[in-house]
């Protein structure tokens, strides 16, 4: 069977920057076993498959990391949306999504391209001096909810975090993400993931599902700029809007071929 | 930096069927790009290597050739190069049976094919007992019988069930004064098996690595007194590798299936 195979660097504007993820058009659905088999092949952090839908939505959409199905990636959706809007020739502004979480909108807005996304909520609680002692250096404040959020005070506290991954991994969350105000942005953030295979993540569309609500309410403003600082890093502009958040970024073809399996 | 298409090919090498033996990119070029760029697609790529080759302007061999880890180029690499020939032999240049290479370090490299297996001719790095790099029980957890080192550390156990239950503690491997780690016993449906770690280079654990044939096979030649043998690096993904030992040199055979053919857009 052959598969068109798609590489893209999402929430960035330039080639090696972001996040990478593999994307394939599929017009039927191979075994799971194949699905999982592919995306460990091709060795990318997010791996989106999608098919014509059977429901209400344009496509159905599944997303595999290099070890398991996962029910969302912010930057594999994205990137399965970039495919379409450039390479597929998809008409409309809009294209929509089932997946394992339920329905997904991605929008172009000029040259952006826009997820729809649920606000995750955070409380103000959770264990200061064990995070502290996983970072190498106490947070301000520490929230809990599907990931957790240390926030510190400066740009530089981030860029500077050389995290204890074992930890981190020994912690009672998916993740843990690291925030600060921006030095020439709104704010940044890193994400560390060791317990679920990523010690850190390049860009994490989710994390800004928790980040957004926070830093809007804090700053005032609902728009945002977002940087993550991590290796390759990303930017993201996040819109605040109540339950729900919208959370932008660029992205870059790779590369594009045919698989045979 | 350069712009245009490079092609770009993944093939799984050291294996008969696709998703086994190791993954590998390769990149044929008209002329060598910048290395900065070989390293960031490489990256990219997040495969054990990325092969790149271009023709040889020396004229000593058929084609120059590079590989790249995801964080480091690297002198010598078995797997990529198996991959690399698969793609000349089955895509670029099927009419040819041998294919020579020139290295960043002035080896030549052969490679020849008979039917579907690929046979690549290696310099031998026998090892030497070494008792200088470190804790290796400790990082494998586990006591080997002997340790040995030429580029690698060769930690040789009584038993292929032995290597097979190591669980290693990879920060303590990348810790060690040698690039990676061979573990290898006598097999039980085969001659040898070993497996590989390499954490120092962005590579905890390598599926199947030809290199590292390069010291396994005159161990085990010398040991079992065969200069035929047959091996499996009993990774997760696995692999098969038909190994002959002429002193000096090596060869290290195989077979290897494409998994992907494409376009990088520099």
């Amino acid at each position: 069977m052959k598969i068109p195979y798609y590489q893209v660097d999402a929430f960035t504007d330039r080639l090696f920057g972001g996040n990478p993820a593999g994307v394939c058009p599929l017009e039927t659905w191979p075994p799971d076993q194949t699905l999982l088999a592919i995306a460990s092949e091709n060795a990318k952090p997010g791996n989106a498959f999608f098919a014509p839908a059977t429901g209400e939505a344009d496509f159905d959409l599944r997303v595999f990391t290099p070890t398991q199905e996962v029910s969302i990636s912010g930057h594999t959706t994205l990137s399965a949306a970039f495919v379409l809007f450039t390479a597929l020739g998809f008409a409309g502004d809009t294209v929509t999504f089932d997946g394992q979480s339920g329905h997904l909108r991605v929008s172009r807005q000029s040259d952006l391209l826009v997820l729809d996304f649920p606000a995750l909520p955070a409380e103000a609680d959770g264990p200061l001096e064990s995070v502290a002692a996983a970072l190498g250096n106490p947070p301000q404040s520490l929230f809990t909810g599907l990931d957790w959020m240390a926030v510190f005070a400066h740009e530089d506290d981030i860029r500077a975090l050389a995290p204890d991954m074992a930890a981190i991994a020994a912690l009672d969350c998916r993740g843990l993400m690291a925030t600060a105000p921006g030095g020439d942005c709104d704010f940044v953030s890193r994400f560390f993931a060791p317990g679920a295979g990523l010690p850190e993540d390049q860009v994490t569309g989710s994390a800004h599902c928790m980040m957004t609500p926070y830093w809007a309410r804090r700053l005032g403003k609902p728009r945002l700029e977002a940087r993550q600082l991590s290796a390759r890093g990303g930017t993201l502009i996040c819109e605040d809007h109540g339950a729900r958040v919208t959370i932008g970024g660029n992205a870059v073809l790779y590369a594009q071929g045919t698989i045979e399996v | 930096m350069e712009t245009g298409a490079i092609p770009i090919y993944q093939v799984d090498a050291f294996t008969d069927r696709v998703f086994a033996g190791n993954p590998a990119a390769v990149c044929p070029l008209d002329a060598w790009i910048d290395a900065g760029v070989m390293q960031a697609i490489a990256t990219e790529n997040n495969l054990s290597e990325t092969a790149f080759f271009v023709p040889d302007g020396q004229g000593s061999a058929d084609f120059a050739i590079r590989w790249f880890t995801p964080v480091d180029e690297i002198d010598l690499a078995g797997h990529p190069t198996l991959a690399t020939v698969h793609v000349i032999f089955s895509v670029l240049e099927p009419a040819r049976d041998a294919v020579t290479f020139s290295t960043r370090l002035g080896d030549t490299l052969l490679v020849t094919r008979n039917g579907d297996r690929l046979t690549m001719d290696f310099p031998a790095r026998p090892p030497e007992p070494n008792d200088a790099l470190g804790d290796v029980a400790a990082a494998l957890g586990a006591e080997p019988a002997e340790v040995l080192a030429a580029r690698d550390g060769l930690a040789v156990f009584a038993s292929e069930a032995e290597v097979a239950a190591l669980a290693p503690d990879m920060a303590a491997v990348a810790a060690l004064d040698c690039m990676g780690l061979i573990a290898t016993a006598p097999g039980e449906q085969c001659d040898f098996v070993s497996r590989f770690f390499a954490p120092k280079m962005g590579v905890p654990e390598d599926p199947v690595t030809g290199s590292a044939h390069c010291t396994l096979i005159p161990y085990w030649g010398g040991r079992l007194g065969k200069t035929e043998m047959l091996a499996r690096q009993i990774s997760a993904r696995g692999g098969t590798i038909h190994c002959g030992h002429d002193g000096a040199r090596v060869r290290i055979g195989g077979g290897a299936v494409t998994y992907m053919t494409g376009a990088i857009n520099l």
